[in-house]
């Protein structure tokens, strides 16, 4: 099993639930940190974009569990929840899925299952994680097309041929190519099947397709 | 030869032979009776003869007889000069008058008409009363001359005496001297024969002061005969009962008496003279002559005395029914308390018949009544029990959160021991330490399922000694994972001084968890804000007050009263039972509890319980 990075965060409000834990994890060789109440991680941590899981109880005092993963969407927080709860009825647990939890564990818990699940998590995080970035750097290149590159570009996902870009940018084809030649560069792809999926991914593909107008 | 007598002899014969039986056929004798008194039908005893002969006579209504009565009084009177003047006057009274039967009542008054019935009254029969063996054998009496005989014998009266002074020694003789004692004096002729062995003492004819003194002072084993007293020998004269009882007021030893009137005077009883026993024979065999019986056909009779006695004398003088002569009537028996007071008895006997039985009924009512309370703690109980279960049925996730926690902390534990004594050289210390948690853990665990157990057991009702703030605070732990999984925050203000009560633990328990989870329920609506505040304090000294406030909507006023009653609920899913279970607990621990609004929104409920005395 591959040791992944990353901080696993207990948050529960009974202190022996929490001392095993953490005690179990740590052998595991995570890191641990723990936090009797759910107001206290939201204090404690920062955008929670670092690597790292949340365990959390259901039933806490004050802000509960279910709660504080909305809160943690709403800062767009990408750290994968655990849930772990001693009682668990079927609402609250199809809820806290619903809503984007990692897994739903219940008290008692084997140690087998709570690794095995810190570990996906960890592990779902860094996918995630990994995209993200992918996208982050993406994104900052795209942001460096000139504005004459960024209408090529938004012709070009599109499916318009070269011919049709020029004609509407007023523009030679030639142009149109070398233009079409640095988008592709500075988006650091290679075809354009690559560079309609980024466009999907950032959100820039309209929705229903354009009526063809052809000139 | 017989057909030769002449007709004439044989009419002759028969007139001779059928004469008298003609005679009375054709002479009825007149039907009226003459009695002569020797003493005065005034008194007790003669007037009592007469009474007896007057019943009977008046009894036979075939045909009316006339009576005639006249007293000769020679108990008082007495010698041949007041003899005489007696028959001249009878003579001459009845010169005119018819009689048919003279009746005589003692032996004086037979012997004077005897005497005289020859010139005033002849061939008239006689019918005797009141005469003695020992004067019918004296006085050799006529064919037409009956009557009955009274046996008065001295013999019998020593022997009444005997029966009733055992081992008696001496014999009183108290009365008028014998010569001028009409009844009894021929037992001045008895006496050596029939006192024979006994001392005889004589008290007769002294004054009525002289006697009284006398009989104050007599010996034991003595009994005073009585035979009759007419005069006290100072000029006054009174009838023998009350001679009598002038010296039974004196006498110290008892008094056997000869005649019936004596009984109630103060003698003891004795073979008694009966008077109208007397006075009726006399006059059925008046009657009978009357009617045409011939009087030498009648034989004389024995009859007209008794042995009777008087209770009260035998009460007084201890003499046992027993030792009576056989065939003795006892009188006077003092009427029982049952037949003094019979209708007072009978009465009283119902009444507290009534009362017993009202006794019963109201003891049957206890009984019942403490079963029908004894069932309604038992159902209160019960009912409790199924609150309490419903309850725990609604708090199951918490208990089930609350057990999870610890279980879930030794199973992670258990694990991370066995991770580190299967490694090379395990940290027996930090094992310890994990060992440590584990058991604080179970003990946590089962901490939680005992309390719930208790909570859930089906009890009847205890009575224990409960500090209410002790009470309140373990509630508020018990409720407190509830209240957090509903954003509920709880405060508990107890009171400083210590709230001691008796009552039963886990009812009381209940009617707290009861009414912060109504509280809990009301608050559900909030969004956020939600509290419920519980305050235990002291009322002036003698009660303590709990107060359960929460920050939800409150009561509509015009519920407020209705809150407590059974199957009163708000909630959907509610059963309405809660709240009515806490006020019959509540009750049954003789505390109150109510509702009201609080001015800041929100409901209070208030309980109040008497403090125990110590």
């Amino acid at each position: 099993m591959r040791q992944l990075t990353g901080i696993v965060h207990v948050v529960d409000d009974d202190a022996s639930f929490r001392t095993a834990v953490e005690r179990r994890l740590k052998k595991a060789g995570y890191q641990v940190l723990t936090y009797p109440s759910a107001q206290q991680l939201l204090d404690l941590l920062p955008e929670g974009n670092e690597p790292g899981c949340i365990l959390l109880d259901v039933r806490l005092p004050g802000l509960s569990g279910p709660e504080l993963q909305e809160r943690l969407g709403e800062l767009g927080s990408l750290m994968p929840i655990v849930f772990l709860t001693g009682h668990a009825d079927i609402q609250t647990t199809v809820r806290a899925i619903k809503a984007g939890a990692e897994d739903f564990l219940t008290k008692p818990v084997s140690s087998e299952d709570l690794l095995h699940a810190v570990e996906r998590a960890l592990a779902h995080q860094e996918v995630v994680l990994g995209q993200r970035h992918r996208m982050d750097s993406i994104r900052s290149h795209i942001a460096k097309l000139t504005p004459r590159e960024r209408q090529v570009f938004d012709l070009i996902v599109r499916g318009k041929i070269n011919k049709q870009i020029a004609h509407e940018l007023g523009t030679t084809e030639r142009t149109v190519k070398a233009h079409r030649h640095q988008v592709m560069e500075k988006a650091g792809v290679h075809s354009l099947a690559e560079l309609v999926s980024i466009a999907e991914r950032l959100g820039l593909l309209p929705e229903s397709p354009e009526p063809d107008d052809r000139g | 030869m017989i057909r030769f007598i002449r007709a004439r002899e044989l009419i002759v014969l028969l007139a001779v032979t059928l004469t008298p039986a003609c005679l009375s056929a054709q002479e009825l004798r007149p039907r009226s009776i003459l009695v002569l008194d020797q003493s005065d039908l005034r008194g007790p005893f003669y007037y009592q003869v007469f009474s007896g002969l007057r019943a009977v006579v008046a009894a036979d209504t075939r045909e009316h007889t006339t009576l005639y009565t006249e007293n000769l009084d020679l108990s008082r009177f007495e010698g041949p000069a007041h003899e005489d003047s007696l028959q001249r006057y009878l003579e001459e009274k009845y010169r005119d008058r018819r009689i048919g039967v003279i009746v005589t009542v003692g032996a004086a008054a037979l012997e004077l008409v005897l005497r005289w019935r020859p010139q005033t009254w002849p061939g008239i029969p006689i019918v005797f009363a009141m005469v003695d063996e020992i004067d019918h054998a004296r006085l050799k009496l006529p064919p037409d001359v009956t009557g009955e005989i009274v046996k008065l014998g001295l013999a019998d009266t020593i022997a009444a005496a005997r029966a009733v002074v055992p081992g008696l020694k001496t014999i009183v003789f108290v009365g008028d001297p014998w010569d001028r004692q009409v009844i009894f004096r021929n037992w001045d002729d008895e006496i050596p024969t029939a006192a024979n062995g006994l001392n005889v003492v004589e008290i007769t004819g002294l004054t009525m002061a002289e006697t009284r003194k006398k009989v104050a002072e007599l010996p034991d084993h003595s009994a005073i005969i009585y035979s009759a007293m007419y005069s006290d020998g100072e000029g006054t004269f009174y009838p023998p009962a009350t001679a009598l009882a002038l010296i039974a007021e004196k006498a110290n030893r008892p008094i056997i008496i000869g005649a019936e009137t004596f009984l109630a005077a103060g003698g003891i009883g004795g073979f008694v003279l009966v008077p109208d026993l007397i006075g009726a024979d006399a006059a059925r065999l008046a009657l009978r002559i009357l009617d045409g019986e011939a009087p030498a056909n009648i034989a004389p009779a024995t009859g007209g005395v008794r042995p009777i006695f008087n209770w009260g004398q035998m009460q007084r003088w201890q003499v046992s029914e027993s030792s009576l002569p056989a065939g003795s009537e006892i009188r006077f028996r003092e009427p029982t308390f049952w037949d003094k007071y019979r209708w007072q008895s009978v009465t009283a006997f119902f009444i507290v018949l009534l009362q017993a039985g009202l006794i019963a009924i109201l003891l049957y009512e206890r009984k019942l009544r403490h079963h029908a309370e004894f069932e309604s703690r038992h159902r209160m109980s019960e009912l409790a029990h199924v609150n309490r279960s419903a309850t725990a049925g609604e708090l199951s996730s918490s208990i089930a959160h609350e057990l999870n926690q610890p279980l879930g902390a030794i199973l992670t534990n258990t694990e991370t021991a066995e991770l580190i004594l299967s490694g090379p050289s395990p940290d027996l210390g930090e094992v310890r330490e994990i060992l440590a948690d584990i058991r604080r853990d179970d003990l946590r665990a089962n901490e939680v399922i005992r309390r719930l157990r208790s909570f859930m057991k089906r009890t009847t009702f205890e009575t224990r000694d409960i500090d209410l703030n002790q009470l309140m605070r373990e509630v508020f732990d018990f409720l407190a994972m509830q209240a957090s999984g509903r954003n509920v925050s709880l405060y508990l203000k107890a009171c400083p001084e210590a709230l001691r009560v008796k009552g039963d633990p886990i009812q009381l328990q209940q009617v707290m968890i009861n009414l912060i989870v109504n509280s809990m329920d009301a608050m559900a609506a909030i969004p956020y804000g939600r509290t419920v505040i519980g305050r235990a304090e002291m009322s002036g000294g003698k009660s303590a007050i709990i107060s359960i406030a929460d920050s939800g909507p409150g009561i509509p006023e015009d519920k407020i009263a209705e809150v407590f009653d059974p199957f009163f609920t708000t909630k959907e899913q509610g059963m309405g039972i809660g709240l009515s279970i806490a006020r019959t607990i509540i009750l049954a621990h003789r505390g109150c509890i109510w509702a009201e609004n609080d001015a800041e929104g929100g409901a209070v409920f208030h309980v109040s319980l008497p403090l125990s005395a110590d």
